[in-house]
């Protein structure tokens, strides 16, 4: 199955760098900042992805932890299930473009997410539920710019600005990225209109995780919390990238299914 | 000697004497009346807000009031039913905890807040359960039972015995879920909450919210409004003993709700102007009497002051004659102020029209005026100094008379 | 004759017509000014509550009001402006609307609102919208990403003109949409409440938003005879609703604002029957003042009466002159109050600025700016209720005086 698969893995690559290599070399060896960012955001997320994760939810007095599992596919389809602790397992959200369902096993049913709930924390997270459906305006609503370049050992770090389209739905004032050369996701600070730091999501560790480098934990943190100590701590405890997944598993009816 | 005078001269003209003393006890029934009035009025407002929602006294986590998270909690409310049962002047209490979830119908899903109440405990100190307008109210049986605002179950478009989905996140983070089936819908007449309010069994929702013993308010009725602080002043004194992770607190009605002070004070200033442009129009109407009560009597008095009358006297004998008019005026009207006072009391004023709008601020369509040591005094003392103010000014000119002049006068 | 006597007994005591006139006068006074300011706030709140959106009558689908949100649209509004513009009076105003609820977020806050989609070129003369607006500028018809908005929810969202807000919402397949918009305008409304709710754009704009092709989800029409002083022409208002009433398919229907606002409809006419009350109370305590120096102005002229009898003057006339005496304090009395009255609304015609009490009056629904006046029908009231309760009141003194027989009259000193 797996190898099987791999030929359209490779296909599949192959014809990214073909879209994405050549404009970048051709300015002068500088690849175009759009591109940097389509390509992270792929990397992180191939073409599909099967991740599970632990998520520390951190206050001064008060700490949970939860372990989910996730399902991407594309850039508009994924689906999350919580696998521990025992009381909250089976517990899933499902997303697809900007819609947003939760399920519960305990009362089986799904609720829909209103749109007045959408700027509500995510599970009791530093993740809005925004933050989770809009993942993917970065690619379509802002244009971006290479401001600055660093260099992180033997790779370079693309400091990005990227600034939403006059009339992109997005409430951001500007979001800066931090992309490694291969494609690794260092950073990403949310910011408003006025320049101002809302938030900051900070990868680090990063390790082979999924057959390539990826960071394994991704902080959280909001500038306006009650303490400097409040974030939310994502560790990826496991990742596979392109495995073959249906589209039916983006069902509402996948949703109220057990977990696998 | 002058009292007996004055008391024989005020019935020389027995129609005028009568006719005064009613303009006066008029003005005496109407301020005892609307004074009790204004009074009923406001201790139904306040107690409408007390007993939906704050009670007199609540003791809470410090903050929560602000910011309604649901982690500030009293960890030990039975700790703090002790403080309450040894409290002076606490006639009841009952625990509540309230969280923000997703409540979600077959058609529509809206925020809402949920209150987990002691059915049995919660009738002793809120009205919620008598404003049930359908179904009924939680018994102590009822599990994933749930009381719906009247408002909010129009927009969910659900009614008696339909499921309600309720999607939030309990107290350690984890996912507070539950079905519950609507057992009552209730108007509390305050919109807000009636728009986003549900109750459910306190058990039930420290099970789905994972809120183990622990409450959110602990609310506190006493046996009247102005023995509040100091029962608030004796539970304050104990609390540290209780205070664990989350400081406690404990608030009156007066400090839940600023929002209600402001109001009451608001309509009693505009009251007082029209009590003052009322006593105004008495004053005048009164005014007459007196200085008739000199003028006519010119001659009379400068005979008096020339067999040896010394004009102090006659001053002192108009103030008695003065003194004696409000008096039974004032007599009259605290006695038939008050007993028109009581009787409303008794029977409620139908507010008619007016009705719906009352509802709003969670009048009752019969108010009751409410008639107190301070509203029954307060117009007659009033009353009393208008009319002596009014009564100086003729007693004063007698001074000038002089007793030729006024013996030749007509 | 009669008249001339009777003027000259007037003034027979100067000093006690002195006083009861001035009782008079401060009743007439105090009845006018009270009835101007209650005048006036009533007509703030209302009109307050009519720009507030409500207009004076709207034509929706049957089942929005219960349910205020895109699927119970109208369809075919083009019909409905068609009839509109044939049946509502030439001076009547409407426009079509789009109004929904949703969220309005930005980086620092999102917060529920009313979407209110309008049409620019319509709107203004026809709600708030139109004469509030402290900074920045209208909507243009073309503007699609505009947006006009309270300055309450400015502060609230930490934000300016120029400045974006994101607009959510459920379109008409329940899907979650989201727009962005850019503040164009921001507007002051006497309430707090009012700017925190409703952000307008235009009605292109919520189209788009929402999904939909030509609908509305309401017609607000205002009649002509809007304004600040009587927000309603009750009798126009009727007129109207029963005109559009027969003529719209029976899947639309006219509500009137007293059917959209009954709470207000009840206050008003609760305000209402407390004026009278008030005018009464009032009345009553001058009453005793008058009765009282109308009784005194008799009995000191038993004996006069008394031979006047006694030379065969019938008791009626005795009466008709007493009553004359009545007529003249109370005309005197009246005039003067008017005056005074009438001149101390008029000196406020301005309008008095109640933001010192801005909560209270918030409270109330009522504006910061009230502009007291009376209408013809409060001044006749004020001046009914003197003369005729006052010569009913005088009947006492004057069947008094009428009594008195000649012997009587002679047995007095």
């Amino acid at each position: 199955m797996k190898k099987h698969y791999r030929r359209s893995v490779i296909m599949c690559i192959g014809l990214i760098c073909l879209i994405c290599l050549p404009p970048a070399l051709s300015h002068a060896g500088e690849p175009a900042a759009e591109n940097l960012i389509a390509r992270a955001w792929d990397y992180m997320r191939g073409n599909t992805s099967v991740s599970v994760v632990h998520m520390t939810v951190h206050r001064t007095d008060w700490e949970r932890k939860t372990t989910i599992k996730a399902w991407t596919k594309g850039r508009d389809h994924s689906i999350f299930r919580i696998i521990a602790p025992k009381k909250d397992k089976g517990n899933g959200t499902l997303k697809l473009k900007r819609d947003m369902w939760t399920y519960n096993p305990k009362i089986n049913r799904v609720v829909k997410i209103p749109p007045s709930m959408m700027s509500q924390s995510w599970m009791g997270s530093d993740f809005s539920n925004n933050d989770l459906s809009k993942a993917d305006t970065i690619l379509v609503d802002y244009t971006h710019d290479i401001v600055a370049k660093e260099t992180d050992r033997e790779f370079t770090v693309y400091v990005i600005k990227s600034v939403p389209r006059p009339d992109a739905p997005v409430i951001w004032g500007m979001q800066q990225l931090k992309i490694r050369s291969d494609g690794v996701l260092m950073e990403q600070a949310f910011y408003d209109e006025d320049m101002e730091p809302v938030k900051i999501l900070t990868t680090t560790d990063i390790r082979d995780i999924g057959g390539r480098p990826f960071p394994r934990q991704w902080t959280m943190r909001s500038m306006d919390a009650e303490s400097e100590q409040d974030y939310t701590l994502l560790e990826y405890e496991s990742l596979t990238f392109d495995t073959p997944l249906r589209d039916s598993l983006f069902t509402l009816n996948a949703l109220r299914k057990p977990a696998r | 000697m002058e009292i007996l005078m004055a008391w024989r001269n005020i019935w020389r003209n027995p129609r005028r004497t009568i006719l005064t003393v009613f303009a006066i006890a008029f003005a005496c029934v109407l301020l005892i009346f609307m004074l009790s009035l204004q009074a009923g009025t406001y201790e139904v407002m306040i107690d409408a807000a007390v007993k939906t929602r704050t009670g007199h006294l609540q003791v809470i986590a410090e903050g929560y009031n602000e910011n309604r998270k649901i982690r500030k909690v009293v960890a030990d409310p039975d700790g703090i039913a002790a403080i309450l049962d040894q409290a002076p002047h606490v006639t009841g209490y009952t625990f509540r905890a309230n969280g923000f979830a997703l409540l979600s119908s077959e058609h529509r899903t809206y925020g809402g807040m949920i209150t987990g109440i002691d059915p049995i405990r919660e009738s002793l100190v809120s009205t919620v359960p008598a404003t049930i307008r359908q179904g009924r109210f939680l018994g102590p049986g009822d599990e994933n039972a749930a009381i719906v605002g009247n408002l909010l179950a129009k927009n969910l478009k659900i009614g008696i015995g339909d499921e309600l989905v309720v999607l939030g996140s309990a107290r350690d983070g984890s996912i507070a879920a539950s079905v519950l089936r609507v057992k009552g819908i209730f108007s509390s007449g305050m919109d807000e909450y009636d728009r986003a309010g549900i109750q459910i069994p306190l058990s039930h929702f420290q099970e789905i919210f994972a809120m183990g013993q622990a409450v959110h308010e602990v609310v506190a009725m006493c046996d009247s409004l102005w023995t509040v602080s100091r029962a608030k002043a004796a539970i304050r004194e104990r609390l540290p003993e209780f205070s664990g992770k989350h400081r406690l607190a404990c608030l009156s009605w007066d400090e839940l709700t600023p929002g209600l002070v402001q109001s009451i004070q608001m309509d009693l200033g505009g009251g007082l102007i029209f009590y003052g442009i009322l006593l105004v129009m008495v004053a005048f109407s009164i005014m007459n009497t007196f200085l008739m009560a000199v003028f006519e009597r010119t001659q009379e008095f400068g005979t008096l002051m020339a067999i040896g009358a010394n004009p102090g006297r006659l001053t002192k004998m108009l103030v008695y004659e003065s003194g004696f008019l409000t008096l039974c005026g004032i007599i009259l009207g605290a006695g038939i102020g008050c007993l028109l006072t009581l009787w409303a009391q008794h029977t409620g004023i139908p507010m008619g029209e007016a009705e719906g709008m009352l509802r709003q601020y969670g009048i009752p369509s019969l108010i009751r005026p409410s008639l107190s040591l301070v509203t029954a005094t307060a117009g007659p003392v009033l009353v009393f100094l208008v009319t002596m103010l009014t009564a100086a000014y003729p007693a004063v000119r007698v001074h000038r008379l002089k007793p030729v002049d006024a013996m030749r006068a007509v | 004759m009669h008249l001339h006597i009777s003027w000259r007994n007037v003034w027979r005591n100067p000093k006690r017509t002195g006083i009861i006139l001035t009782a008079i006068i401060i009743g007439a006074w105090t009845m006018l000014v009270f009835g101007g300011l209650s005048r006036g706030m009533m007509a703030s709140t209302l009109s307050n509550a009519l720009n507030t959106l409500t207009g004076h009558i709207q034509v929706q689908s049957p089942a929005y009001r219960d349910d205020p949100v895109i699927e119970n649209q109208i369809d075919n509004p083009a019909e409905l402006g068609k009839l509109l513009d044939t049946t509502l009076p030439g001076d009547a105003r409407w426009a079509f609307r789009i109004q929904v609820g949703g969220v309005a977020s930005n980086a620092r806050n999102a917060e529920g609102i009313t979407i209110v989609g309008i049409d620019p070129d319509r709107e203004p003369g026809l709600s708030f919208y139109g004469d509030s607006l402290a900074q920045g500028r209208h909507l243009t018809p073309d503007d699609g990403h505009g947006i006009v908005v309270g300055q309450a929810l400015v502060e609230s969202f930490e934000t300016r003109l120029g400045r974006k807000l994101v607009l959510m919402t459920q379109d008409a397949d329940r899907e979650t949409a989201s727009r962005a918009f850019k503040i164009r305008g921001i507007f002051r409304a006497d309430m707090e409440a009012t700017e925190k709710q409703y952000v307008f754009i235009t009605l292109d704009a919520a189209r788009k938003l929402l999904g939909v092709e030509t609908a509305v989800t309401g017609a607000c029409i205002k009649l002509s005879r809007g304004s600040s002083r009587n927000p309603v022409d009750l009798a126009d208002l009727d007129r109207t609703v029963r005109a559009l009433s027969e003529k719209l398919s029976p899947g639309l229907a006219v509500l009137s604002w007293e059917q959209l606002l009954p709470l207000l409809k009840g206050y008003l006419a609760m305000f209402d029957s407390f004026m009278l009350l008030w005018y009464l109370v009032v009345f009553l305590a001058m009453a005793f003042g008058l009765v009282n120096t109308m009784l005194m102005a008799v009995l000191e002229r038993t004996r006069e009466f008394g031979l006047l009898k006694a030379l065969g003057m019938k008791p009626v006339w005795i009466i008709r002159n007493v009553l004359a005496e009545c007529v003249i304090l109370l005309a005197i009395g009246l005039a003067a109050g008017n005056l005074l009255g009438i001149g101390t609304v008029l000196a406020f015609g301005s309008g008095i600025d109640m933001s010192f009490m801005a909560q209270g009056s918030e409270f109330f629904g009522m504006g910061h700016l009230v502009v007291p006046f009376l209408t013809a029908r409060d001044i006749l009231a004020v001046n009914a209720v003197i003369m005729l309760l006052g010569l009913l009141v005088c009947l006492y003194p004057a069947v008094k005086a009428g009594r008195i027989t000649p012997v009587e009259a002679m047995a007095r000193t």
